[in-house]
């Protein structure tokens, strides 16, 4: 009997010991052998990759600025440096959009710099009202300020504005605009900036006291599933609703950036999003970025992305012509773009994101 | 032999339950809580998230058709709206609070506090004048209805602009820590024609919208279970049902949703905010919230502005977002703080769990859920009062709050403003601002050591 109770009390001790009081402990104490590579690759994501992209958002929407204060009316060289001005801003803001989160939504820039539809109604009144145009009046209008209502005013509804067809009060629309945009550039840019407002230190301190991540992996599951929600919107979204939205046919007026003709552009750039974050690279500088991660265990894997990642870009830039005429005049090239993103966020959200769930 | 091993490991199996851990338990709780059953916060809806999409995930249980319903009510929720006509989304104001579902409910969860009161946010006053309507309802406000829109299209004047002006609360715990609350005091700036001298505001402030379709499956019968009208029991927590009047079927029914649980159904709720938040006119609420008003008219003969198949993708996304699992919940410090969460009383009112009964929508039929309320209004105190009374709820009572996916807010809104305006900027804060019905409760939480509080903050922060 005695013994009995001791063998007991021993395997008691040892369930013990194996169960509850593990996860408890274990966490906080027991390191994952790979951490020091998940802490590279976050400070490099979230310091040289994301905080730089907003880098350049704001840099070249400072420019954007003074391009559309260099503008008059007649000056159709000056007009083109200001849609080339616009391109060069909407560049890295699409190239951001897979990270949407922390202050870009938090602090609610993403409406107000990339609002959709244009609000024309808004606009017009606003033109033919006797306001001073300025930024702050702008604040309240989502639909009346951002990139697309600058679009909308440099290109015009068919695309085709010219410089002599400026008035005076759109000029002076254009620029407050633009310092609307520039100034909430700039807060998304600072929000992130390790002197200001240091979103990244979140992911930098993953699983630290003081990070919003409480572990280093839940840091990773959010910029991976960053990576799946611009996927999803590019395939599902960005290229289903002009293509398929008017009951499976075209619909012309759910093309985002169809006043530029960006839109094509628009949709590589968010691919090149999902590049940039696997990869780690941005503006030439190679850091660590989900490859690192992968390539540790699945080299497999790591292959299928990348490859994924090209066709998907590849494809989109295959589409000729407008993406407004493609909708129409050759959807099988549409179709296979969508087909190719799609194949994309296949891969990251069933393969990727368990992946990363299962370290 | 046999069965005296099945007996020895049965043994072995209870000793363990009974013994693990007992180096970190603290002498007071032996028997900690086991909180395992509570992982499916949402039943088989949940997933497990700990990212900033916690609260902007499908049902994980949704079949294929479901599914593509809730991704077409995601696309529409996220719509922005602008002045009519237009080819895409007509239709916003002429006076409005915001311009899509979104802008007032970030990532599905909870609007931040302002810190313009005047810019697009998700925070709005209601308003009515004493009274009720036909109905029981409040009565609106001449001129201003039951909601003040602070902005307008361009060339249209919103209602009024907002005001708040703070005083300061000082509230002392039992380890000397000192906390200031800010109480609020709104009134209306600036408003387009003088408002009504006995006009009663009160302040909301959006909330997540995950998990509302369990909630709205839940029997009227399992609710009414915890109402105690008259403290029959005497423990000095009563818990009443709001009965209001349902637009969709003209008749009284509980009410479920809002902060005083003002609103019945999902579909009203959806259709309201469409129209009061945003000037959408829709099939349940086809005239104008401004109709009447001189800056409430467009002047365009386009009622309704959404379409049913709209209004129904959204209703149904709203009903089938999933419910982020809790974290942490075999920590002793999470079950420490479950343990205070009963003995303290928190738990007679935010009462962990519900069953859902059997719906249209198989994904919330029939599922355990662990919502953290009772469904019921309570007096909150004269701290919290609004004095603004909306169907049988007075000017002191408020629904319970839910407290599921609570401790994800900082990492999906990047705040922690609770309670009904914000006014509250951490969780301790929230607990402090209790009163009335709970003031037994929060006078134990201020009498807690600071490592129980910290126990108790913890799972909270765990759900």
């Amino acid at each position: 009997m005695k013994k009995s109770t001791l063998f007991l009390s021993l395997i008691t001790l040892s369930l013990a010991g194996f169960t509850s009081c593990s996860d408890n402990d274990a966490s906080s104490e027991t390191t994952d052998p790979n951490a020091s590579v998940y802490s590279e690759v976050l400070t490099d994501l979230s310091i040289d990759v994301i905080t730089e992209t907003y880098n350049s958002l704001y840099t070249n929407a400072v420019a954007l600025e003074t391009a559309a204060g260099n503008l008059t009316i007649g000056d159709e060289s000056a007009l083109d440096a200001v849609k080339t001005a616009w391109q060069n801003t909407r560049a890295p803001w699409e190239k951001s959009e897979g990270f949407l989160y922390g202050p870009v939504d938090t602090d609610g820039i993403d409406p107000a710099i990339d609002s959709w539809p244009v609000d024309v109604n808004a606009i017009d009144n606003i033109l033919s009202s006797n306001n001073e145009i300025t930024s702050t009046l702008l604040e309240s209008n989502n639909e009346a300020r951002g990139f697309h209502t600058i679009e909308y005013f440099v290109w015009g509804l068919e695309g085709n504005k010219t410089a002599s067809e400026l008035t005076t009060r759109e000029l002076e629309y254009l620029v407050a605009a633009t310092q609307n945009l520039k100034s909430k550039t700039q807060e998304l840019y600072y929000g992130w900036l390790s002197s200001e407002g240091d979103f990244a230190s979140n992911f930098v301190n993953a699983g630290e006291s003081g990070s919003i991540y409480t572990s280093q992996k839940g840091a990773l599951e959010e910029i991976v599933e960053g990576l799946v929600i611009i996927a999803d919107e590019v395939a599902n979204g960005k290229i289903e609703e002009p293509l398929n939205g008017n009951n499976g046919g075209p619909k012309p007026e759910a093309e985002e950036s169809r006043f530029s003709n960006n839109s094509k552009l628009d949709f590589a750039n968010n691919i090149r999003s999902i590049q940039n974050i696997y990869l780690g690279d941005y503006n030439g500088n190679n850091g660590n970025g989900i490859t690192n991660v992968v390539a540790l265990t699945n080299t497999t894997l790591d292959t299928e992305i990348t490859t994924a990642i090209s066709a998907a870009i590849l494809a989109i830039e295959a589409i000729p012509g407008t993406f407004t005429d493609a909708i129409v005049n050759n959807r099988t090239a549409v179709e296979n773009a969508q087909t190719k993103v799609a194949e994309l966020l296949v891969v990251l959200e069933s393969d990727l994101t368990p992946f990363i769930t299962g370290l | 032999m046999k069965s005296c091993i099945n007996k020895v490991g049965l043994f072995v199996f209870v000793l363990a339950l009974f013994t693990s851990c007992s180096e970190d338990v603290s002498e007071d709780y032996v028997d900690l809580p086991d909180l395992e059953n509570r992982l499916l916060a949402g039943g088989d809806t949940t997933i497990f998230l700990t990212s900033s999409n916690a609260f902007s995930t499908p049902a994980a249980n949704l079949n294929g058709s479901d599914l593509d319903m809730h991704l077409d009510g995601d696309f529409q929720f996220e719509a922005a709206f602008v002045t009519a006509p237009a080819d895409v989304n007509e239709g916003i104001g002429p006076i409005f609070n915001n311009t899509s579902c979104i802008s007032c409910h970030p990532k599905d969860g909870r609007a931040p506090f302002p810190d313009n009161l005047n810019s697009l946010s998700g925070f709005f006053l209601r308003s009515s004048i004493p009274g009720q309507d036909v109905n029981g309802g409040p009565v609106p406000a001449p001129g201003f209805g039951l909601q003040i829109q602070n902005q307008a299209i361009f060339g249209y004047e919103p209602e009024a602009k907002f005001q708040v002006n703070y005083t300061t609360i000082v509230e002392t715990l039992a380890d000397g820590t000192e906390i200031t609350l800010q109480k609020p005091d709104y009134t209306l700036i600036d408003t387009y024609v003088a408002a009504p001298s006995n006009i009663l505001l009160s302040p909301r402030l959006a909330p997540p919208v995950f998990g509302l379709g369990l909630l709205e499956a839940i029997p009227e019968s399992e609710i009414l279970m915890y109402q105690d009208v008259d403290d029959i029991d005497q423990d000095g927590i009563s818990g009443k049902a709001n009965y209001v009047f349902d637009v969709v079927s003209g008749t009284t029914q509980i009410g479920r949703f809002g902060w005083k649980a003002n609103t019945a159904t999902i579909l009203e709720q959806c259709a309201g905010a469409y129209l009061h938040d945003m000037g959408i006119t829709n099939s349940l609420f086809s005239q104008e919230t401004g109709f009447g008003q001189t800056n409430g008219s467009d002047g365009l003969a386009d009622d309704p502005e959404l379409t049913e198949e709209i209004l129904n993708q959204v209703v149904f996304y709203c009903q089938t977002l999933a419910v982020p699992a809790p974290r942490d919940i075999e920590d002793d410090s999470v079950r420490r703080g479950a343990q205070l969460f009963e003995d303290l009383q928190c738990a007679s009112c935010h009462v962990p769990s519900m069953t859902t009964s059997s719906n249209t929508i198989s994904a919330i039929s029939n599922q355990t859920i662990y919502a953290y309320s009772d469904m019921l209004l309570h007096d909150m105190g004269e701290g919290l009062a609004d004095n603004r009374p909306d169907y049988l709820a007075n000017g002191s009572e408020w629904k319970t709050r839910p407290l599921w996916g609570i401790g994800l807010t900082q990492v999906v809104n990047g705040h922690t403003d609770f309670l009904h305006d914000g006014r509250a900027k951490n969780i301790t804060e929230a607990i402090l601002w209790h009163g009335g019905e709970a003031e037994n409760a929060k006078s134990m939480f201020k009498d807690l050591t600071t490592d129980q509080r910290e126990d108790l903050l913890n799972f909270v922060n765990s759900l």
